[in-house]
């Protein structure tokens, strides 16, 4: 198990550094879900759970710089969580969401702690020390990467023999509850992403694809394309109503019923 | 412009300076913190346009303590201000004007970035991605990963381009043609997230009601007939609505726990 625990806590480093920086998005869960799968040899689990973590995850984005759950934490724990405890993927989001929001405290701190560093780089920069400027955001860096490291070896290679063993220790209704808490998770991040997003003229459009997909089971590419069908229309509709074109009425389309 | 053309005191910025200070802008928040934010990885990002501006240690030192002021914006919108600011440090322009298009600038760009990037491109493309995985389907990750970086890196490195060559006039242009492109994006992204609610929450009752000898099941004989995933499309609203009112999203992943295990015990869910 250390040999694993070590390979999950390497990439919990690199997706932590990726998280603010570069930003490939290698952290998300659906990618840490197929890499963590590899690392523990369940790549099905390992798929499925972080696909199911990352819809919960979907609408919790960091915001005018605030903070969500924590996205690496949260997918990387809840992954390791579900192959190496066997269970059922939807449960390992009931455990992975309360742990992302301890982690994402911790973040809070280290961002707090770093502020004063910067007193020392308006220092530097008056100096015109470029170097030191450097390093003070190399080691930022390095800050991050032992952080997530740390946390995510912790619980994977202690936790590991424990995992199971807790949840046999668990009533079963708690644990299907915790099943059915994870379904309905994903709820919240949508509903993250409608508070922004919702405004009265786009309601429809939200129905448009609700409905599609409820009764016609289309996939989701084909919803972005018909989403992307009726934002091209739109688009240069309105266009041509700020050049006030030379098509300014659409009465005759009337006679042609 | 015109500035441009008079001033010809230092060397021009190459196309090489600039792939290195859009590469380098990957790292603009590597000393993210509450007090600055991200000033000192912009002051990291643009370190290159300083140092050929200015030769004498003493301007450079004024300049990079201008740099050091706090600042935050998207960091995938990041480049074209960068084009701008390093066009315009170039030309020796008005430090006060450089810092007001500074402070001016990253408010807008971050909301136009969150719009764009966070609520429309990630959770289309995650959401494609998750679509393929969940079913244990190696590509989804891979094809999220393709997608989502090709607009970045289009973003990001045709970004600086566009910002230093249009210089100032960039900004002007930004704010006329993001209007119609975010009205755009927010079609998309709320057809697919009306698709998302109808596909990925998992909510349903297996409530069996007795009406005299006939059963019915709550789920399959009547809410279904009525309209199908009603109860996840009525419990997104029900957060939305809590989200409005306030309610910290911590609470709501609290409240969901809470109904999901007491509602197991019950049998209701």
């Amino acid at each position: 198990m250390l040999f694993e625990a070590l390979l999950i806590a390497l990439w919990a480093g690199i997706a932590g550094v990726d998280l603010f920086n570069v930003q490939l998005h290698i952290h998300r869960p659906v990618v840490t879900g197929l890499v963590v799968g590899a690392i523990l040899g369940d790549i099905e689990t390992g798929l499925i759970t972080g696909a199911t973590l990352e819809l919960v995850w979907m609408g919790m984005v960091p915001l005018a710089g605030a903070q969500p759950p924590n996205v690496v934490i949260g997918g990387i724990i809840g992954t390791a969580f579900a192959i190496l405890s066997g269970n059922d993927p939807k449960m390992a989001v009931g455990i992975a969401v309360p742990f992302a929001i301890a982690v994402q405290g911790a973040i809070t701190l280290l961002f707090t702690i770093y502020s004063p560093v910067m007193h020392k780089a308006d220092k530097y920069a008056e100096d015109g020390n470029t170097k030191a400027i450097e390093r003070i955001n190399y080691l930022g860096m390095t800050m991050l990467f032992l952080f997530y490291a740390i946390i995510a070896f912790l619980p994977v290679f202690f936790g590991a023999e424990y995992a199971s063993s807790v949840v046999e220790k668990m009533p079963q209704f708690l644990i299907d509850g915790l099943s059915v808490a994870g379904g309905m998770m994903p709820a919240i991040g949508f509903a993250m992403l409608l508070k922004i997003m919702l405004k009265k003229e786009y309601v429809a459009f939200l129905l448009v694809g609700f409905l599609v997909v409820t009764y016609f089971d289309l996939t989701l590419v084909g919803t972005a394309i018909l989403g992307l069908a009726i934002a091209l229309y739109d688009f240069y509709k309105g266009k041509g109503n700020d050049d006030g074109g030379p098509k300014p009425k659409k009465e005759v389309m009337t006679n042609g019923i | 412009m015109a500035s441009k053309t008079t001033t010809k005191s230092n060397e021009k910025l190459t196309k090489r300076d600039l792939w290195i200070m859009a590469i380098r802008s990957f790292f603009l928040q590597a000393s993210f913190n509450y007090e600055r934010m991200q000033a000192a990885g912009w002051l990291y990002s643009i370190l290159p346009v300083l140092k050929k501006a200015n030769k004498k240690k003493e301007d450079l030192g004024k300049a990079m303590k201008r740099h050091m002021e706090f600042f935050n914006t998207h960091p995938f919108l990041i480049t074209p201000l960068i084009g701008i600011v390093a066009a315009m440090e170039e030309n020796k322009e008005d430090p006060e004007m450089i810092r007001s298009i500074k402070v001016a600038t990253m408010g807008p760009l971050g909301g136009i970035g969150d719009a764009l990037i966070w609520l429309t491109l990630l959770p289309i493309t995650a959401g494609i991605g998750a679509s393929l995985a969940i079913e244990g389907n190696i590509a989804g990750p891979i094809i999220f990963l393709l997608i989502f970086n090709g607009i970045h890196a289009v973003l990001r490195f045709g970004g600086i381009f566009y910002g230093y060559n249009t210089g100032v006039k960039a900004l002007k242009k930004l704010k006329t043609g993001t209007k119609a492109v975010s009205h755009a994006a927010s079609i998309v992204g709320l057809t697919v997230v009306g698709g998302l609610i109808a596909s990925y929450i998992s909510l349903s009752t297996p409530l069996v009601v007795n009406a005299g000898k006939a059963e019915v099941a709550l789920q399959e004989d009547v809410l279904d007939k009525i309209l199908p995933n009603m109860l996840p499309l009525g419990y997104t609203f029900l957060l939305y609505f809590l989200l409005k009112k306030g309610v910290s999203p911590t609470k709501l992943i609290g409240l969901t726990i809470l109904l999901g295990v007491v509602g197991k015990y019950f049998g209701i869910l």
